[in-house]
């Protein structure tokens, strides 16, 4: 009779741990999966805001005469620039202080690499004169998500 | 800064998933935390000492 209560005893502490470590790799996943849907969802909305950017270009660079058109067409990416710009934030805020550390370390490398380069594009211009066919500062903002992500990179390394 | 938590965690026959899932935190940051790659916070460090029943002295050192 005790050996029966003992073990059925047994049993449900065994269900119960097993329970709580599903509770708790269930937070684990949680976190993972946020993380997921976070670069998913930036790089979408990312690639829309660019996309919408290139549209509004393409746009300005036609023949359209209306001052007022013209600046509807320029102020139509900003919009969904901010929604960009949001995902990220709410992103930032559902980190936990690794990952907000790792966020800001890259954010500290590379906007100072941007500065650089930018700098000497410009003292490049003054010197030589760069044409738009080359390298030239137009580009700068291209290199910008290169160096975020390369930044990125590089702090996540650091803390592997 | 050196710390326990390896030792602690194994104490428990934890794994670091489940030390993260206890704090609220990513594996990756146990895991830096561990390798002392990464020093936590004062409330995280505070987290670790009252999941573990200990001060946080007990569990973090500082370099000598």
């Amino acid at each position: 009779m005790l050996s029966v209560l003992l073990h059925r005893k047994r049993k449900a502490a065994e269900k119960a741990l097993a329970a709580s470590k599903s509770g708790i790799g269930g937070a684990v996943d949680a976190i993972e999966l946020t993380q997921k849907v976070y670069g998913v969802r930036l790089l979408v909305r990312g690639l829309l805001w660019l996309s919408i950017f290139m549209i509004a270009r393409g746009l300005l660079e036609m023949n359209i005469a209306s001052p007022p058109m013209r600046a509807a067409i320029a102020l139509l990416p900003t919009p969904f620039f901010a929604w960009y710009l949001w995902t990220w934030m709410k992103g930032v805020s559902e980190m936990d202080e690794l990952q907000r550390r790792i966020e800001l370390e890259a954010l500290a490398l590379a906007f100072p690499l941007a500065v650089v380069l930018l700098m000497t594009l410009g003292l490049l211009d003054v010197a030589i004169g760069l044409s738009e066919e080359d390298f030239s500062i137009r580009h700068v903002w291209a290199m910008m998500p290169v160096l975020y992500y390369f930044s990125l990179w590089r702090a996540k390394r650091r803390y592997e | 800064m050196k710390n326990r938590l390896k030792v602690l965690r194994a104490e428990r026959d934890w794994s670091q998933q489940d030390l993260a899932g206890h704090l609220g935190v990513s594996r990756q940051t146990i895991n830096a935390i561990e390798t002392e790659k990464y020093d936590p916070s004062l409330p995280l460090a505070l987290k670790i000492g009252k999941l573990f029943g200990l001060c946080v002295e007990k569990i973090f050192t500082l370099d000598p």
